[in-house]
C-alpha cells in the first residue's frame, strides 16, 4: 500500500498548482477550475489522514466537500453568467468596480 | 394632664382601607385627564361636571370619609406600633465581599400614630374644602376655559402625593411622595405658562426646592447608612438608635433639616414662596399655605424619637439650635418684609414663611427639651415635652387652617375685582395687562361688598396675629412660652425666643395693614367701588374654615396643645371639656410663674394692640357714606376710624429710608442669588464650555482626523480586483497557519 505521506505530498502539490492558477490566470472559469483544484487537494489530504489514523471520519468529510463543490461550481457559473450578462466579459482584471 | 394612658395595640377595622386615601385620588388623575381630553367642550362636562372639578371632589370626599373614620379609631388611644399594612416593592440584597449578603427589601406601607393623624386630618381637611373652593374660582374665569382638566388632574396628584407622604410608613416612601409634590407645585405655579413671570416662578420654585431636596437625599443615605434601612419601625427603635454614633447622627438630620428648609421656604432657601403666588389662588393655598409647605415641618416632627432617645441625650441640642434660630430669623425677616407689599397674595406668602418660622423654632425648641430632659422619668419634664410638642404642631395645625382660609379670601377677593374690572371696562380690553387684580391699592371699603369673605378674612387674620382666644393665640404662646423657658436654661435660644416675641408684635402690624386696606376705608378706585359678592362655592369652604379656627379654644380644651410621640400619650385630655378650657384659660391668663405670667401679657400687648394700633394708624379709615356694613365689623371699623383720625402721622420719611426700600426688594437677597448664579455659575459654565470645546471636542476632532487620513490609506488596499482579494485571504490564512504553528 502506498504511504500516506506520499498521499498528503500529492495534495501539497496539486493545491499549490491550483493556487498559482488562481493568482495568475485571467480567465474566471480556468479560475473556478483551479479552485476546484484545491478543493481536491484537501480531499485528498483527508482521505490521506484517513487511512493514517484508520478513523472513517477523514472519508465522510470527503464526500461532504465534494458535495459542496459540486454546489459551489453551480453557484460559481450561475454567478459568471450574471457578471457577463452585465459586463458581457469575465475577464478578472476588467471587472474591477470596488475598486476605491 | 397626660391623662389616661393606654399603651395598647389599637386595631382599627378602618385602617384596612388606608391606602384607599391615596389611590383614590391617584387614580382619578388619569380619568380626568382622559374624560377631559375626551369630552373637552362638552356641555355636560363643562356645567355639570364642571371640567373634572366634581370627579375631583368626589376622590377628595371619599378619601376625606376614609381619613375622619381612622382618625376617629386613633384618637384616645395612640400606639407606636404604627406600621399597619404593607406592600413589598423590590426584594434585593446588599453583598458584602465574599459570600455573605443582606437581604433587603423597599416597598410601600401605612404607618399611623399621632403625627399622621394630626396631619393627615390637616391634609384631607384642606384639600376638600380647597377642591370646593376651586369649582367656585377657577370655573367662573374665561381664561381657564377648557383647561380646569389639567388643573383638576395636577391639583388631585398633588393630593395624592401629600396625603401618601403622611400615611408612608419609611423615610424612603415619604422622599418619593416629597417629589411628587415638587412637580405638582411645579406643574400648578406654571399653570399660566403662557405669561413669562409664571413659567419663570415654576422653574424658580422647582431649582430652589431642588437643592434642598439634594440635601435630604444625602441624609437619608447617611441614614441609610446608620441603620440599613429607611423604614420607621427600624430607625424608630431605641435600641437601634443607641448603637448610632450621635455625631454622624446629627449630621444626618442637619441634613435631612436642609431639604425641609427648601419646601417650607425658610431663609435662605425662602425665596420661592413669593415668586409663586404666580399660580391661581387655589394653588397658593393648597400648596403654598395650608399643606405642601408643612412637608418641611412634618419631616422635622418625624425627628423627634431621635432626639427624644436616651442615648442621645444632650447630643443633638446643636441641630435643635440650628433648627430654632433658622425659624426665628425667617419669622422676623419675613414680617419685615411683608410691611411693604402692595401685593394681597404677597402679604400673605411672607406670612405663611413667618408662620412657618414660628413652628419651626417650636420644633426646635420641643427637640432640645426632648433631647435634655428626662422626660422618660420624670412626669413634670414629660408633661413640658408634651406641650411645648404639641404646641408647635397645634401652631402647624391652626396655621394651615387660618392660611388656607385667608388664601381663600385673598382669591374671592382678588376673583371679584378682576371680574369688577372686566364689567367696568367690557369693551377696551387694551388696559387689561396693566390693571393689577392682586394689589391692595385697588381694593378698600370692601367691608361691605362682601360680607363673608371679610369675616372670613377677620377671623383668619386674628388667628395668625394671636389674637386672645381665636386661633392661633394657643399654639401661639405655647411657642413662644416654651422658646422662652428654653432660653432661660440655653442662653444660646435667646435669639430665637427674642425673634419669635419680636414677630408676635411684627404679625400683628401687617395682618392689619393687610384687612385695613382691603376691607376698611373709601374704595381706592371705581373698580373697587363695583365688587359684587361672591359665589357660594366659594362661601362654604370660607364659612366652614371660620367655624373651625374660632372654635379652636374647645380643641384646646380637649388637650389639643399636648400631641407628642409617645406610646404613653392620649391626646384626648382625662379632664371634660369645661375643665378643659378653664385649665388652659387658667394656665393662659393666670400663669403661677411670674415670668411666664409677664411674657404672656407682654406677647398679647405686642401682638393684639401694639402691632394693630399701629398698622391702624397709618393706614385706617372709615367706610364711605352710605355703605353699610355687617354690625360685627362696625366696631373694628370705628376703632380703626379712631387710631387713624387720633394718631395718623406723615409716614413718608419711613416709607422712603433706605430700610423700607430694600424691605421693598426682598432685602436683596434676590439680587445677590441671581448675582452669585451669574458671577459662580455662569463663570463655571463658560469655563466647562472651554473645556468642552477645548479638550473634549478636541479630542473628538483629532480621533476624526487621524482615522479619516488611516482609511485614505487603508482604502487604497480596494484595487476591485478578486484576484487581489484571494492573495490577501492566501497571506491572511497563511499568517494564522504560522501562528498557530509557532504556538504550537
Amino acid at each position: 500500500m502506498i504511504d500516506p505521506a506520499w498521499v498528503s505530498g500529492l495534495s501539497a502539490i496539486l493545491f499549490i498548482i491550483g493556487l498559482i492558477g488562481v493568482f495568475t490566470r485571467k480567465n474566471a472559469i480556468i479560475v473556478l477550475m483551479c479552485i476546484e483544484l484545491m478543493l481536491n487537494a484537501a480531499n485528498m489530504q483527508f482521505a490521506a489522514a484517513a487511512v493514517h489514523h484508520g478513523d472513517a471520519t477523514g472519508w465522510v468529510y470527503a464526500l461532504f466537500a465534494i458535495a459542496i463543490a459540486a454546489s459551489e461550481v453551480a453557484i460559481g457559473l450561475a454567478i459568471f453568467l450574471a457578471v457577463y450578462g452585465k459586463h458581457e466579459t469575465i475577464t478578472l482584471d476588467d471587472i474591477n468596480v470596488l475598486s476605491n | 394632664m397626660s391623662g389616661s394612658s393606654s399603651s395598647e395595640v389599637v386595631h382599627s377595622s378602618m385602617a384596612e382601607y388606608a391606602p384607599l386615601i391615596i389611590l383614590l385620588p391617584m387614580l382619578a388623575m388619569p380619568v380626568i385627564l382622559f374624560l377631559g381630553k375626551v369630552f373637552n367642550t362638552n356641555p355636560t362636562w363643562k356645567n355639570t361636571l364642571k371640567e373634572g372639578g366634581i370627579i375631583a371632589l368626589v376622590a377628595m370626599g371619599a378619601a376625606l370619609f376614609i381619613s375622619l373614620a381612622i382618625i376617629k379609631d386613633y384618637l384616645g388611644s395612640f400606639s407606636n406600633n404604627g406600621d399597619i399594612f404593607s406592600l413589598t416593592w423590590l426584594n434585593t440584597a446588599i453583598w458584602e465581599g465574599g459570600a455573605s449578603t443582606t437581604p433587603i427589601s423597599f416597598g410601600f406601607g401605612i404607618y399611623i400614630d399621632h403625627i399622621t393623624v394630626m396631619l393627615l386630618f390637616v391634609a384631607a381637611f384642606l384639600c376638600f374644602l380647597i377642591n370646593i373652593f376651586a369649582i367656585g374660582y377657577m370655573n367662573t374665569d374665561e381664561i381657564n376655559d377648557n383647561r380646569n382638566h389639567r388643573f383638576y388632574a395636577e391639583f388631585v396628584l398633588f393630593c395624592a402625593a401629600m396625603l401618601g407622604m403622611v400615611l408612608s410608613d419609611s423615610f424612603l416612601g415619604l422622599f418619593i411622595f416629597w417629589e411628587i409634590m415638587g412637580l405638582c407645585s411645579y406643574l400648578l405655579i406654571g399653570f399660566y405658562y403662557e405669561r413669562p413671570s409664571a413659567a419663570s416662578a415654576a422653574k424658580k420654585a422647582f431649582m430652589t426646592t431642588r437643592i434642598g431636596d439634594v440635601f435630604l437625599m444625602i441624609g437619608l443615605i447617611m441614614l441609610w447608612d446608620l441603620f440599613g434601612s429607611l423604614n420607621y419601625s427600624v430607625v424608630f427603635d431605641p435600641a437601634n438608635i443607641a448603637l448610632v454614633n450621635p455625631g454622624s447622627l446629627q449630621m444626618a438630620l442637619g441634613m435631612m433639616f436642609i431639604g425641609a428648609i427648601g419646601k417650607s421656604a425658610q431663609f435662605p432657601l425662602h425665596v420661592w414662596l413669593p415668586d409663586a403666588m404666580e399660580g391661581p389662588t387655589p394653588v397658593s393655598a393648597l400648596i403654598h399655605a395650608a399643606t405642601m409647605v408643612n412637608a418641611g415641618l412634618y419631616l422635622v416632627a418625624r425627628m423627634f424619637p431621635f432626639f427624644g432617645a436616651e442615648s442621645m441625650s444632650g447630643e443633638l441640642i446643636d441641630l435643635a439650635f440650628i433648627i430654632a434660630s433658622i425659624g426665628g430669623i425667617t419669622a422676623v425677616m419675613a414680617a419685615a418684609i411683608a410691611f411693604v407689599q402692595d401685593d394681597l397674595k404677597k402679604v400673605l406668602a411672607y406670612s405663611t414663611m413667618s408662620q412657618l418660622g414660628y413652628i419651626f423654632t417650636g420644633l426646635g425648641v420641643a427637640l432640645w427639651l426632648a433631647n435634655t430632659l428626662d422626660w422618660h422619668h420624670d412626669p413634670a419634664a414629660h408633661t413640658i415635652v408634651v406641650v411645648a410638642f404639641g404646641a408647635a404642631l397645634f401652631h402647624l395645625f391652626n396655621h394651615a387652617m387660618a392660611k388656607g382660609m385667608l388664601f381663600m379670601a385673598s382669591g374671592s377677593v382678588i376673583h371679584e375685582v378682576h371680574h369688577a374690572h372686566h364689567h367696568l371696562h367690557h369693551d377696551d380690553h387694551g388696559d387689561d395687562d396693566e390693571f393689577d387684580a392682586q394689589s391692595m391699592n385697588n381694593m378698600g371699603g370692601l367691608a361691605s361688598k362682601m360680607p363673608i369673605t371679610a369675616t372670613a378674612m377677620l377671623v383668619g387674620s386674628a388667628s395668625i396675629m394671636g389674637l386672645p382666644l381665636i386661633g392661633g393665640f394657643w399654639s401661639k404662646e405655647g411657642i413662644i412660652a416654651n422658646a422662652w423657658r428654653v432660653a432661660l436654661e440655653d442662653p444660646r435660644f435667646l435669639f430665637p425666643a427674642a425673634c419669635v416675641l419680636l414677630g408676635a408684635g411684627m404679625t400683628g402690624f401687617y395682618m392689619t395693614r393687610m384687612w385695613v386696606k382691603t376691607f376698611a376705608g373709601k374704595p381706592n378706585n371705581e373698580v373697587a367701588a363695583h365688587v359684587g359678592p361672591t359665589n357660594s362655592w366659594i362661601k362654604t369652604p370660607l364659612f366652614i374654615l371660620t367655624l373651625v379656627t374660632l372654635s379652636s379654644v374647645l380643641l384646646a380644651g380637649m388637650g389639643f396643645t399636648h400631641w407628642a410621640p409617645d406610646s404613653e400619650y392620649s391626646f384626648l385630655s382625662d379632664k371634660g371639656l369645661v375643665d378643659g378650657i378653664i385649665y388652659e384659660l387658667g394656665h393662659a391668663f393666670a400663669n403661677h410663674d411670674a415670668f411666664f405670667f409677664v411674657l404672656t401679657y407682654v406677647a398679647i400687648a405686642l401682638s393684639a394692640i401694639l402691632g394693630p394700633f399701629m398698622a391702624m394708624s397709618l393706614f385706617g379709615g372709615k367706610l364711605e357714606e352710605g355703605e353699610d356694613c355687617k354690625p360685627w365689623f362696625k366696631p373694628v371699623i370705628a376703632l380703626n376710624n379712631w387710631v387713624y383720625n387720633k394718631y395718623n402721622w406723615d409716614n413718608s420719611g419711613i416709607a422712603t429710608s433706605g430700610l423700607a426700600v430694600a424691605l421693598q426688594n426682598r432685602l436683596y437677597i434676590d439680587k445677590y442669588y441671581d448675582l452669585a448664579m451669574v458671577k459662580i455659575v455662569a463663570g463655571f459654565s463658560n469655563k466647562a464650555a472651554e473645556v468642552d470645546t477645548k479638550i473634549i471636542d478636541g479630542a473628538v476632532k483629532q480621533i476624526e482626523d487621524k482615522s479619516q487620513k488611516i482609511s485614505t490609506i487603508v482604502r487604497s488596499l480596494t484595487t476591485g480586483s478578486a484576484r487581489d482579494y484571494i492573495l490577501w485571504v492566501a497571506i491572511g490564512t497563511l499568517l494564522i497557519f504560522f501562528f498557530i504553528w509557532g504556538v504550537a
